[in-house]
């Protein structure tokens, strides 16, 4: 399908209820400030039931879907890997343990970003149809 | 009655005569009173300078001179363009010592935004250099996502990502203090206290009408127009236009300030140094890690989501070269980014006037060499391992280079910057094969290596080569000294530039990713396999980039099948 009027209708009301929503959150202290909070959430929220409702109007993309858990699970060990940096840091107080502590936190989410995600979107990827 | 009159009028000349007397006399010996009084209790007598002012003034061209031309400069700029605050007095010391001030920040102001329009100027070049890499039949969807990421990114960060940035990032004297955005809101932990997004500067209201408030919000704003623009070359070719103006709104509201907030803006990052005595803090001088980084692995987040180009890979894993369209569109992109570097790194002291802020002459050479050293370690790499002195490959060495050397051009030595370079063009030739060939992610343009892999490069550098001769006002980031990495003596600078890789990698590409799989969930960022094979630019934006050109047939696995590509 492509692009289209309502897309950009879409495009137009999202951008819309994030302005608003934005405008309650810098004047939140005030009541009025909250009531355009909830105003522009309403709207952002708009945005997104017209979103999916769009979606499936694309066509088929060439594209397979799947392996989600897969996709998580990468997912957490890549941010396992900065958690466990920023908890260790702490508890090992030498810079020399520190730097090692780092490279193992760095290691962890490498191997989630670069072997577990990849293997997770390549398990059904087009080109192995 | 004659004779009283007579009498009367000597009376009174004669009391006219004694009150006149009078008069002089009490003159006179106030006179000598005030001449005999202590000096502290005289009117002061004009100091050095008051006369050495006034006579300045004196001296100074009138305006008849001037009418005459002044063809050498020698009478244009004197006492007389010195605003007094009082007309009468004339030019004072406390005149001059606030036009110093004045003419200091001035200098700074107008250092920062020439930067910032440079830097402003490097979308076009990113535009083409992403368009050159593509086909024609996806020129006009390229040229587009870079030109509307601009308004995209400008929007989302003027609504919210500047005040998350910078809303408490008070303090920096070279632009005046920046005293009105003064919220950080922190979190402690251990007993320390940490920062986390700041809290002023929403639509650039209130307090933050400022004009020094402008000036960093122009300048980081092109910053972070930078990082969005990256994404889109990585996903070129096949990225729905709709989810990628949805994602870089997102990104430059949120992605990409909390990292520069935690870096640049008062947070937890910065303060590494203050809370747990790590070197200075994570140091990022103008952005391999903030700005390329947070682009490139949000393009790898991005890219392994929307998937391969039909075509790219065969059923055997191995890939396909798809040639881009326009080669000197290439790399005259790749001069208006070097030339924008100019703007990047040495705009990055935010000042030309104070001090520390002359290093910019050297921030700018570390700049130009690892450029240059970049493109020869791409082309040497190429030629010896392929057999030519790619093209293609060649720009994204010079880039690689620059991106390097972003993070640690303000504090390192011209010989470094020249090894971080070279290194830089050698690592995007390996991380682009390694990205294709082993990761299976298509990236047009290279993008995740160049942004992403060179941007870790750049960020461990400064732990490296750090020579600790910088000097930015004494300190940086609050601790005193200059920052200096493991080859001049100090260790925990390079723990503090790994905490911050670690943060790049484990917080900006999980966020990235899971806000664009939330995208995925409502939009789906992909084109449909028809609209994909006949180009974006007819199905997305309803022109042709080339409207007079004649496709070239295709190779049949980029065209023949498209349902059998469609697979979901």
């Amino acid at each position: 399908m492509a692009a289209t009027s309502g897309q950009g209708r879409s495009f137009g009301t999202f951008i819309v209820g994030l302005t608003v929503a934005c405008v309650g959150i810098a004047y939140f202290s005030s009541g009025i400030g909250k009531f355009t909070l909830a105003v522009g959430a309403v709207i952002f929220g708009l945005s997104l039931i017209q979103f999916l409702k769009l979606k499936p109007l694309e066509g088929q993309p060439a594209q397979i879907g799947g392996a989600g858990g897969m996709k998580a699970l990468g997912a957490f060990i890549a941010c396992f890997g900065w958690l466990l940096i920023l908890g260790g840091l702490h508890v090992v107080t030498g810079t020399g343990g520190r730097i090692g502590l780092a490279l193992v936190g760095i290691a962890v989410s490498l191997f989630g970003i670069l072997f577990v995600l990849p293997a997770a979107f390549n398990k059904n990827a087009i080109w192995k149809a | 009655m004659i004779m009283e009159h007579t009498i009367m009028r000597r009376i009174v000349r004669a009391c006219s005569c004694f009150y006149l007397l009078a008069i002089v006399l009490s003159l006179c010996t106030a006179a000598l009173a005030q001449a005999a009084a202590p000096s502290s209790a005289a009117t002061p007598p004009p100091s050095v300078a008051t006369a050495e002012l006034k006579d300045a003034a004196v001296k100074a061209p009138t305006a008849d001179a001037l009418k005459a031309g002044d063809p050498g400069g020698t009478l244009t700029g004197t006492i007389t363009d010195v605003p007094a605050s009082d007309s009468k007095a004339g030019v004072t010391l406390p005149d001059v010592a606030n036009q110093v001030g004045q003419n200091k920040i001035g200098i700074n102001f107008t250092w920062t935004l020439v930067c910032g329009f440079l830097v402003m100027f490097m979308q076009a070049g990113f535009a083409m250099v992403e368009a050159g890499l593509c086909r024609v039949k996806n020129s006009n969807h390229t040229y587009m996502m870079n030109f509307f990421v601009y308004g995209c990114g400008l929007l989302a960060y003027w609504l919210i990502g500047f005040a998350i940035q910078m809303g408490g990032s008070a303090g920096n004297g070279n632009l005046g203090g920046l005293n009105p955005l003064n919220i950080e809101h922190p979190i402690t932990l251990f007993g320390k206290t940490w920062g986390l997004f700041g809290g002023t500067g929403m639509f650039l209201a209130g307090h933050t009408y400022d004009v020094a408030v402008m000036v960093i919000f122009l300048f980081q704003m092109v910053f972070m127009d930078t990082a969005l623009t990256i994404v889109t070359g990585a996903c070129a070719e096949r990225w729905k236009f709709l989810t990628f103006a949805v994602s870089s709104v997102l990104m430059g509201a949120f992605t990409y300030p909390l990292f520069a907030n935690w870096a640049w803006g008062g947070g937890w990052l910065a303060q590494l140094g203050t809370n747990l005595g790590l070197g200075k803090g994570y140091s990022d001088f103008a952005g391999s890690g903030v700005v390329h980084a947070v682009g490139g692995l949000t393009a790898l987040a991005v890219a392994l989501i929307v998937g391969p180009r039909i075509g790219k890979f065969n059923r055997d894993g191995s890939s396909n070269v798809i040639l881009g369209h326009d080669i000197s569109a290439v790399l005259i992109g790749c001069f208006i980014l070097a030339f924008g570097w100019f703007g990047f790194n040495p705009g990055s002291t935010l000042g030309a006037s104070a001090n520390g802020n002359l290093r910019i002459g050297s921030v700018a050479v570390n700049t130009m060499l690892a450029g240059c050293t970049g493109t020869f370690g791409a082309i040497l790499y190429m030629w010896i391992m392929k057999g030519k002195p790619d093209a293609s490959m060649s720009g994204n060495g010079l880039l690689a280079g620059l991106v390097a050397i972003t993070a640690p051009s303000g504090f390192v030595n011209p010989t470094s910057s020249a090894i971080i370079g070279l290194i830089a063009g050698v690592l995007v030739c390996v991380s682009v094969a390694f990205v294709e060939g082993v990761l299976k992610v298509d990236d047009p343009v290279g993008a995740i290596s160049v942004h992403g892999a060179n941007g870790l490069w750049g960020v461990l550098s400064v732990g490296l080569f750090a020579d600790g001769t910088s000097n930015y006002g004494g300190s940086w980031n609050g601790v005193s000294g200059s920052v200096t990495g493991l080859f001049y003596g100090d260790a925990s600078q390079l723990a503090a530039q790994l905490v911050g890789i670690s943060t790049l990698l484990g917080f900006v590409f999980t966020f990235s990713f899971a806000l664009n799989m939330v995208l995925e969930f409502f939009l789906g960022h992909r084109v449909s396999a028809e609209s994909e094979v006949a180009g974006l630019d007819l199905p997305e934006m309803g022109q042709l980039g080339y409207p007079e050109f004649l496709f070239a047939k295709e190779p049949d696995i980029f065209v023949t099948h498209p349902r059998e590509f469609a697979v979901a």
